[in-house]
């Protein structure tokens, strides 16, 4: 087996085996947040799941899906081994010792403070610690991947980066930038105050700097399932990709527009003023765009493809297509979602509706319907497509994975939108146990039951994912066509640099994010707003370390 | 068009959006951009009557206080203990069921009890007698000396392992309320900051503290006797229990820890 293949699939086995346990959790948060007799009915086990259920869908399995699927495009789209292998395994190897950290430390009931932190709560140093070496570890596969990226260039002086390429070290870059945001947080305030080095905390400085973070992971996370929809869908579809240049745009657009606008995550904050709010609820508009030009790109392919096996009028071409190929289900029932949850986006970005659902069960519900149905029937589907041409070892059963598609994207549906009903009932997110007797919450609780049955059939399918992957890889090698990325209408020529690198959009970012996150940030440094943390791993949260002797 | 809509929201964000205000009046221009910054140029209260200010206690968890009691010297700490081991029992395990002991308790505790004395927001005969010889700095130091002292209040651990029973389904009435509260009632669970398992600064952790004192304090609160609680959080909840709910959490912690007299609880 190739290097960069070995690389890239032990980096899907780490985030599918991560991914399985979690889903595990999952539904037993759903099941204890209902009105159903749960086992081991206890809140802090609850608290101590959600946080473990976030860091690894969130943190874990993304970073790993993305890392590995880096791999994958740059030695099948460049034609050529990756390098800087040593680098990469190095990288996997800190990734993998900062994941064990982190999941001990949640084990070991030390650390409940849901992935996105929440100080002044204070978890163990060994969590911020493991999530640090994790995100802090995957800016080598960053560094990989634009390295990667301009020795080809220079190799190869005038030819177009092939969009696969051009799509993933976008997703590097925009992972950089997102990243910034977290890691300044734990280096800054959260490592130092762990270990005892600071005894105070500035909430709101941590908040905004997560803030950062917090919607620009989450293109992160789609990133991989926009470049199926481009270079991936258009070839399964037997078709091609309606537009090279649009591609282009889309993946640029994700990274100026993704990550100046973290703040519609602060609506409900009060360390910032109205106006910035609003101005940021205006700005955050903005990556719809992308969104929709996708949207409107890969129905123009799948048209394309549709048309050209024989499909004719005006929608003949949507039952002409291969719907049988898991790439091309994943993706149709992927824009489904897309859109629902897309729509549900538009509320949550609205200043003032925003205050309708904050942290309510509608948020909740919204992020699992884009990312846990959107971006992850996609990874799904690149896995199903990548799987074989890694280990040369062919899907035993293409009906199995698309029943296993069928069910996540049914238990989605079925536990996501009885959900946002709830949020906009009022239910409370991040609660453990909810009365089921008091009246104003008695009547959400069918719907939560609903949603129970949902995270059943999302195990169901998790479980079935699993099989799968592991009976093809237990299966017989067999000659596999190698990967083969979507040619557009009219394959370029020559691109302008401008649509060929990054130089030009980061230093635009740059401005972005000064004129953004400039007084925002910048405010903390002239207002007093430290307090002490709570501790939550052990019971000394006054005065250093008295414990009964 | 980016441009524009920057000027469009950066107009109504901060011009329009601050400038009308529901129930306040229209501020102008300056002052409308300052609190879209989060700056309000509003501080001046509205013309009220103003009730005399009554705060509960003296104490704020700031860092000066946490350095202060950080800095106690458990050994002269030891000294000044002589003059409680009347009550409190040798090395603070008290042997009375109505005295709390105070063998492990959290020094942020002791020190913020002491000073409410000094202060007169605590009633207790006295105890505010000898709170007003104590300096803060004494308070501090004998803070530090009792909470290193053993075969007191058992140590407390932040996390306990999972375990079946404590959520709202629990039928039994005082683990219910110690682990999940009542929410129909406002009444949060006592365990989230008084142990076992969450501790929150300033609030003692009662595993193994006598129940006669546990009850006896519940009391106190619900009868707004006692008023030293930062944000009135116990007389809130202290006045919604029944009796007998105050016995049996107050048994339940009493019990669970295994204090030398957890035994005497029964007599009402």
């Amino acid at each position: 087996m190739q290097n960069s293949s070995r690389l890239a699939l032990y980096h899907y086995w780490v985030a599918f085996a991560v991914f399985l346990p979690a889903v595990v959790l999952g539904a037993w948060q759903m099941l204890i947040r209902s009105p159903l007799p749960a086992p081991l009915d206890d809140p802090d086990a609850y608290y101590a799941s959600v946080t473990l259920h976030g860091t690894a869908m969130a943190y874990v399995v993304t970073t790993f899906f993305a890392m590995g699927f880096g791999y994958a495009v740059t030695a099948t789209s460049l034609g050529r081994p990756v390098r800087g292998v040593a680098a990469a395994w190095i990288c996997f190897v800190i990734c993998l010792i900062g994941t064990l950290m982190a999941v001990a430390a949640v084990l070991a009931g030390h650390a409940s403070v849901l992935y996105t932190f929440y100080p002044p709560l204070l978890a163990s140093s060994w969590y911020y610690g493991g999530a640090f070496l994790l995100i802090g570890g995957s800016m080598i596969w960053v560094v990989l991947m634009i390295y990667n990226m301009t020795s080809w260039k220079r190799d190869n002086p005038g030819r177009p980066v092939p969009l696969a390429m051009f799509a993933i070290t976008a997703t590097a870059i925009l992972w950089a930038w997102a990243a910034s945001g977290v890691i300044v947080e734990l280096v800054g305030i959260l490592l130092p105050r762990s270990l005892g080095l600071t005894t105070e905390i500035d909430a709101g400085l941590a908040r905004t700097l997560f803030s950062v973070t917090l919607h620009a992971i989450v293109y992160f996370w789609l990133m991989p399932a926009y470049i199926a929809f481009y270079t991936l869908l258009p070839q399964a579809a037997g078709g091609r990709l309606y537009s090279d240049t649009m591609g282009r745009l889309t993946f640029i657009m994700f990274i100026i527009f993704s990550v100046p606008v973290g703040m519609h995550h602060l609506f409900a904050d009060p360390e910032h003023g109205a106006g910035m709010k609003f101005l940021q609820s205006f700005l955050t508009f903005f990556v719809a765009l992308p969104t929709l030009l996708t949207v409107f790109s890969i129905c123009a392919s799948l048209e394309i493809a549709g048309r050209a096996r024989g499909g004719r009028g005006l929608l003949g071409w949507i039952p002409a297509l291969p719907w049988g190929e898991p790439m091309v289900l994943a993706t149709g029932l992927s824009l489904v979602m897309l859109g629902l949850g897309g729509f549900g986006g538009l509320i949550n970005m609205g200043y003032a509706m925003n205050s309708m659902i904050h942290n309510t069960s509608w948020v909740t519900a919204h992020f699992h319907m884009i990312f846990g149905g959107a971006v992850v029937i996609m990874y799904f589907a690149i896995a199903y497509e990548m799987w074989p041409r890694i280990t040369g070892k062919p899907l035993q059963s293409k009906a199995l994975a698309r029943w296993q598609l069928w069910l996540w994207f049914a238990g989605m549906m079925i536990a996501s939108i009885p959900w946002h009903i709830t949020g906009l009932m009022g239910q409370p997110r991040r609660v453990a146990v909810f009365d089921y007797s008091d009246p104003f919450v008695a009547r959400m609780g069918p719907l939560v039951i609903i949603s129970v049955i949902g995270g059943a059939i999302l195990l169901v399918s998790a479980i079935l994912l699993i099989v799968i992957l592991v009976r093809s890889q237990l299966g017989e090698r067999r000659l596999e066509a190698p990967l083969r990325y979507a040619l557009a209408v009219n394959p370029p020529k020559t691109v302008p640099a401008a649509l060929n690198g990054f130089a030009l959009w980061n230093a635009i970012l740059l401005v972005l994010m000064v004129f953004a996150y400039g007084y925002p940030i910048g405010q903390f440094f002239i207002l007093k707003s430290k307090v002490p943390a709570y501790e939550v791993s052990g019971p000394t949260n006054s005065v250093g370390g008295v414990d009964g002797p | 068009m980016v441009a524009l809509l920057v000027v469009v929201s950066t107009v109504l964000g901060f011009g329009v959006l601050s400038r009308y205000q529901q129930n306040g009046p229209t501020l102008d221009l300056w002052n409308a951009i300052c609190r879209g910054l989060g700056l309000s140029a509003d501080t001046a209260p509205a013309k009220e009557p103003v009730p005399a200010l009554r705060t509960p206690t003296r104490i704020a968890w700031t860092s000066n206080t946490l350095d202060q009691i950080a800095a106690g010297d458990a050994q002269r700490g030891a000294f000044i203990a002589m003059n409680c081991v009347a009550c409190h029992g040798q090395g603070g395990v008290s042997t009375s069921t109505l005295i709390p002991t105070l063998a492990g308790m959290d020094p942020a505790v002791i020190y913020k009890q002491l000073d409410d004395y000094r202060s007169g927001k605590r009633l207790w005969g006295v105890m505010g007698a000898i709170g007003k010889v104590v300096s803060a700095q004494d308070s501090a130091d004998v803070a530090a000396y009792f909470a290193v002292q053993s075969h007191g209040l058992p140590p407390l651990r932040g996390y306990r392992l999972p375990e079946s029973g404590r959520s709202l389904r629990e039928p039994d009435p005082a683990k219910r309320l110690v682990y999940a509260g009542d929410p129909q009632r406002g009444i949060p669970p006592c365990s989230a900051c008084h142990g076992p398992g969450g501790y929150k600064l300033g609030a003692p952790a009662l595993q193994g503290q006598h129940a006669d004192y546990i009850e006896r304090q519940l009391v106190a609160f619900a009868q707004g006797i006692r008023q030293n609680d930062i944000f009135e959080q116990m007389r809130m909840i202290a006045k919604q229990l029944t009796p007998d709910e105050m016995h049996a959490v107050a048994a339940f912690y009493g019990a669970r820890g295994g204090a030398p007299s957890a035994a005497g609880v029964a007599v009402r």
